[in-house]
């Protein structure tokens, strides 16, 4: 009979409390590494923000280029369009990080294993934080660099006043850059829901629905109420940040807009962490 | 086996799986409530100022090719040919107050559809004569008469209304004018902004033996050609104004613009049934759900086993889920339409949707009632959706994000793509089956109601058979 106790596990790290961050970060990233979803959710992240950035921004109409339209499209915004997918991939592998436990009862194991809740919550945060911030990043700079020969051979150049889409450039940092935030806030407001919820078709159609119909709903109201509900909808004005052009005719600046989306996703978190070290398992 | 294994039986195992689970009959109940609920708050977010506007909304921008006539005299003309733009294009002769727009007139003139008329000041309007070119027309003005007469050969002459027109020795205009009426809305959309807006087709029309006999003798003076209240700037950058030209006693009259009074119930261009049924948004993702839960809940429990042991031919058993489920969901759907368009019309006529511009509605009217009814049938769509989905993919989460996606997101994205793209996405999604809910024209109804059910009728038919496939080649894990 022999034992293998390794420092972080086991009778003797539960004596001293539970394992620490490391261990607790570990342990959420072998989970979600081996979920076989996983793979394939972040690759449909990447996938969609770089084939529906593409497309938009291919079929953006040459109206504006005429001086004489005195318009301008929003070149950055439209090719940053593929969020609109991808954030669904965002929303599942979020939401999945948290009500898969509850759903197949692992979350038993889990909490045996790291009696601290507020490190196990803190651990989820983390490594899906990191998960949805790196594949995001990887997914806006590959819609930017999709869209800048796209626009070049539509004739949206240089000369025309639409300089080539660069990660450098103020307001694309701005924008692409809010991209990958807003992808963040969204998996952090999914968790929060997820670990209220528990339940994984609830989640989902819980969050999607406040994502997706808030603003259907908000354009059957007219006038002043329409206005407002649309406002704090909160993908609208999330998505704010991503607007390079007409500014003074957004309901919400860019960053007040992002802060919005900022206060969903840390009130329910806080909903979501009382009631993880409320509740039983 | 087979006394037990009738297809009734199976229909009947089913629908008790269906009403006996708690979170089924949720489902159903959050469906009806959903739909409801939202439907009311939008009508009580909703308000117009129609009636707000003047009693009578004209409509007066003709060419009118013209001269003044001060005391009695007759303009006589023939109208050869008039370019069908509409069925209520106008070209003819008229008579008046001034050039000024919305001033009363009398005209005898030809439509394509409705024949030849004899129209005043806006609301009268007597029918007199077939239609077709050419077509002889006359006006007399006698005091303060004006008398409008038709004739097939120009010889003889038939009255056909009078009306009073200004004072006896009031100078007045006199001549001959085209018009159109609006041909559709044309949409564009660039810089980031979507504009409608609506579109004339200009009519031309020719006439000759052109003859303006003044009483007390004299000889006419010079046409006039000119736009009643000028050309009218689109917001696509052209100008619309209409032109005219003579030339060897034969006149050409091209107009751009109609003379009409706006009916009342064009005042207005809200969908108020489809604004009232507007709550399916909400009620569809219950429905979808729903779906999804009738079959994924039987893999994740093993219970599938079970049922798949009792009737072997699996077939059978997705197509009777889904005909208890497409029942259910189409009498609560049913339920939530009625309720829907009922409980709003009160909140309606308080925000200003009133009668004469926003009749009530019955479902005795055709397309209420196929809005009503098309409503009920895509809730009951939407969960067989889910259903089929379901069968497919066999694990909640994925069936719900593929059938949730499907449904929500094509509608979000497509404001940044240009009009065109926006019309073809709108016909591909399983919610081209909203357009059943449609009682009206409107310029950003992109896809037509049958169509549109077909295409949600046709994701529906796909999903279920591939999940009656998958059901009967895989095992049941």
């Amino acid at each position: 009979m022999f034992q293998v106790e390794q420092r972080g596990t086991g009778v003797a790290a539960l004596r001293r409390g539970g394992p620490g961050l490391a261990r607790a970060l570990h342990g959420e990233w072998t989970k979600l590494r081996t979920l076989r979803s996983t793979g394939w959710l972040l690759l449909g992240l990447v996938v969609s923000s770089v084939g529906v950035g593409a497309l938009t921004t291919w079929s953006i109409p040459t109206g504006c280029l005429d001086p004489e339209a005195r318009c301008r499209e929003d070149i950055v915004r439209i090719d940053l369009a593929g969020v609109y997918l991808a954030q669904i991939a965002v929303v599942v592998l979020a939401t999945l990080a948290v009500t898969a436990e509850y759903g197949t009862q692992t979350i038993r194991a889990t909490l045996a294993a790291a009696p601290r809740r507020g490190l196990v919550f803190a651990a989820k945060a983390i490594v899906v934080t990191a998960l949805v911030a790196g594949t995001g990043a990887l997914g806006v700079l590959g819609a930017l660099a999709a869209g800048r020969p796209l626009l070049i051979g539509n004739g949206f150049t240089a000369d025309a006043g639409y300089p080539p889409l660069s990660p450098g450039d103020g307001p694309v940092v701005r924008a692409a850059g809010g991209t990958v935030l807003y992808l963040v806030l969204v998996a952090l407001l999914c968790l929060g829901v997820g670990l209220a919820l528990r339940h994984t078709p609830a989640t989902l159609a819980t969050v999607l629905t406040a994502f997706y119909v808030w603003p259907v709903v908000a354009s059957m109201f007219t006038g002043e109420w329409g206005r407002w509900v649309s406002k704090y909808a909160p993908m609208n004005a999330g998505l704010s940040v991503q607007a390079t052009e007409r500014l003074d005719q957004l309901l919400l600046r860019p960053w007040p807009g992002l802060g919005v989306l900022a206060a969903y996703a840390a009130g329910c978190l806080l909903a979501g962490a009382i009631l993880f070290k409320a509740r039983d398992a | 086996m087979s006394p037990r294994d009738g297809f009734s039986q199976v229909l009947r195992g089913e629908w008790t799986k269906l009403i006996t689970v708690r979170s089924t009959v949720w489902c159903l109940f959050l469906t009806i409530g959903l739909t409801v609920l939202l439907s009311i708050l939008g009508a009580q977010g909703s308000s117009t100022d129609v009636g707000a506007a003047p009693q009578r909304v004209l409509e007066d921008r003709s060419h009118f090719m013209h001269q003044p006539l001060t005391g009695d005299g007759t303009i006589t003309a023939r109208v050869v040919s008039q370019e069908d733009t509409g069925g209520w294009a106008k070209a003819g002769i008229m008579i008046k107050q001034s050039v000024e727009p919305e001033t009363p007139y009398v005209a005898m003139l030809v439509t394509p559809d409705h024949g030849v008329r004899f129209q005043a000041d806006f609301t009268t309007d007597v029918a007199a004569g077939a239609s077709g070119t050419p077509a002889w027309l006359r006006l007399t003005r006698s005091g303060a008469t004006v008398t409008g007469y038709t004739s097939p050969d120009g010889a003889t002459w038939r009255q056909v209304g009078s009306f009073d027109l200004a004072g006896p020795r009031q100078a007045v205009e006199v001549g001959m004018f085209a018009a159109t009426p609006p041909s559709g809305t044309r949409v564009f959309r660039r810089g980031g902004s979507t504009t409608a807006f609506t579109n004339y087709e200009p009519s031309t029309a020719t006439f000759d033996n052109v003859s303006l006999n003044l009483a007390g003798g004299g000889s006419a003076g010079t046409w006039k050609s000119e736009t009643v209240g000028g050309a009218m700037p689109l917001p696509d950058g052209t100008n619309l104004v209409g032109e005219a030209s003579e030339s060897g006693g034969v006149f050409t009259v091209t107009g751009t613009g109609d003379v009409r009074e706006v009916p009342f119930t064009e005042r207005g261009d809200d969908d108020i049934v489809q604004n009232a049924l507007g709550g399916v948004y909400l009620g569809m993702i219950a429905a979808a759900v729903l779906g999804v839960l009738f079959v994924t809940t039987e893999y994740k429990t093993g219970l599938i086993r079970t049922t798949l042991t009792a009737s072997p031919r699996r077939g059978r058993v997705l197509l009777a889920k889904a005909i208890v489920l497409g029942v259910l969901t189409f009498g609560c759907g049913l339920v939530a339409s009625l309720v829907s368009l009922f409980g709003t019309r009160p909140i309606q006529r308080d925000h200003g949707y009133v009668p004469p511009y926003y009749p009530d509605p019955s479902l005795t009217n055709g397309p209420v009632l196929r809005a009503v009814l098309g409503t009920a049938a895509f809730l009951a769509l939407m969960a067989l959706l889910g259903l089929g989905l379901g069968a497919i993919i066999r694990r909640t989460a994925g069936a719900v994000v593929v059938v949730l996606a499907l449904a929500l997101v094509p509608g979000i994205a497509a404001g940044l793509l240009p009009v065109e793209g926006e019309k073809w996405l709108s016909r591909v999604t399983p919610l081209a089956g909203l357009a059943m809910q449609q009682t009206r024209e409107r310029w950003d109804n992109w896809v037509s109601p049958w169509p549109g059910f077909a295409v949600a009728c046709a994701y529906v038919a796909l999903a279920i058979a591939a999940g009656v496939w998958l059901i009967r080649r895989r095992d049941t894990a």
